[in-house]
């Protein structure tokens, strides 16, 4: 990046938090429908047969699909929490302080959920503890 | 005086790229970006092609991108830039002319379509329309009404950067005001305009871009997210343009 367009970010990032929301927003979207056409592919494994589908399975319980499941769950509540947000604010509800719901909402809540949700099955899924 | 980086965007007169120049200029404390293209014009570069008027952010003609964000290079002090140097282009979403002057022909294109004169059945009568002071429209419209037609809000907007037949932010706002307006007859006619598919609100994705970099500070956001619920809800509209008026009376 662009020094001048690095500070533009690092200053204006709060006055321009409705665009980040957006890009969020989408590029959340992109992330789920690559995980949907994922999440297809295994279920369709059940019309080869039931071998075929647990080793699809056992697949994800390796660390690594652990870390992409720990991804993948930032990125639901993030889409969510921030959808959520856009939805009010088509309805007229608080788009006065879409900046406030958008950090705290959709951030603050949604890094709380996301630890809430993640803690778990990293200690589990990659510690094995 | 502190010496800045000036890196501007040029162009040839036919609108063709000539890539960044930059230039080193010196400026007090409190001077603008305006003031370091005049410097630079007088000083540096005399074929360098800029717009302004007042001078004091009301005309909307000295509008260009400033360090990446759409705003008035005569009401932008450079020291407030927290930068040893300032990026300067044309704005967005607008064909460039020559340098930083950009033509706003798209931009009233879409400020046409919406009727932005009053068209009012009773245009030869001279009975004063009556707005009481409670009323929405008196209420509402004055935080909307101070549009300098600068294009910032066109220029910041990412849905107006990828479709053309988009109206923008400005010209929406002047149809919600003209809708409210008592005197005016012409509503159904705009709002089929905002509400057609391609070019109307719906199109807005409250990305908040516009209500960010206006300089008059208007809530646009405000006015889609109003004009949508009225769409959806008719009902709003009619009960918000009834409370908001009152015909004309002797």
């Amino acid at each position: 990046m662009k020094p001048d367009v690095a500070t533009a970010v690092r200053k204006y990032r709060w006055q321009f938090s409705g665009m980040v929301a957006h890009v969020i927003q989408r590029a959340t979207g992109v992330l789920l429908l690559v995980y949907l056409f994922l999440h297809v592919l295994t279920v369709n494994k059940l019309s080869q047969g039931p071998e075929a589908f647990n080793q699809a399975l056992a697949t994800f319980k390796s660390p690594l699909f652990k870390v992409l499941e720990i991804m993948l769950l930032g990125t639901v509540i993030l889409h969510a929490l921030n959808g959520i947000r856009i939805t009010l604010i088509d309805l007229g509800v608080g788009h006065e302080r879409q900046r406030q719901l958008f950090w705290v909402w959709s951030v603050g809540l949604g890094a709380v959920i996301f630890l809430a949700g993640g803690i778990p099955i990293f200690l589990a899924g990659v510690l094995k503890l | 005086m502190n010496t800045y980086q000036v890196r501007i965007v040029r162009s040839d007169e036919k609108g063709v790229s000539r890539g960044v120049e930059t230039f080193s200029v010196a400026l007090a404390d409190r001077m603008t970006v305006l003031d370091a293209l005049f410097s630079i014009q007088a000083n540096q570069d005399p074929s360098l092609s800029f717009r302004c008027a007042c001078r004091v952010g009301m005309c909307g003609t000295c509008a260009m991108t400033i360090n990446a964000v759409p705003r008035l290079a005569c009401k932008t002090q450079v020291g407030r830039l927290d930068s040893p140097s300032v990026t300067i282009a044309p704005l967005p979403n607008l064909p460039v002319v020559k340098d930083l002057v950009i033509s706003l022909e798209p931009f009233f294109e879409q400020w046409k379509k919406i009727k932005p004169a009053l068209h009012s059945e009773a245009r030869d009568s001279n009975e004063l329309a009556r707005i009481p002071a409670g009323s929405p429209y008196a209420r509402e419209t004055p935080r909307k009404r101070d549009c300098i037609t600068c294009g910032i809000c066109y220029a910041a907007c990412g849905v107006k950067a990828t479709s053309g037949e988009y109206l923008g932010p400005a010209a929406i706002n002047k149809a919600f005001l003209r809708i409210l307006d008592p005197r005016d007859d012409a509503t159904e006619e705009r709002l089929d305009v905002i509400n057609g598919e391609r070019a109307g609100i719906w199109r807005c994705h409250t990305q908040f871009g516009c209500t960010a970099a206006c300089p008059k500070k208007i809530d646009l956001t405000d006015t889609l997210v109003r004009l949508k619920r009225a769409m959806l809800f008719p009902s709003k509209l009619k009960k918000l343009k009834k409370k908001g008026v009152s015909k004309a009376v002797s």
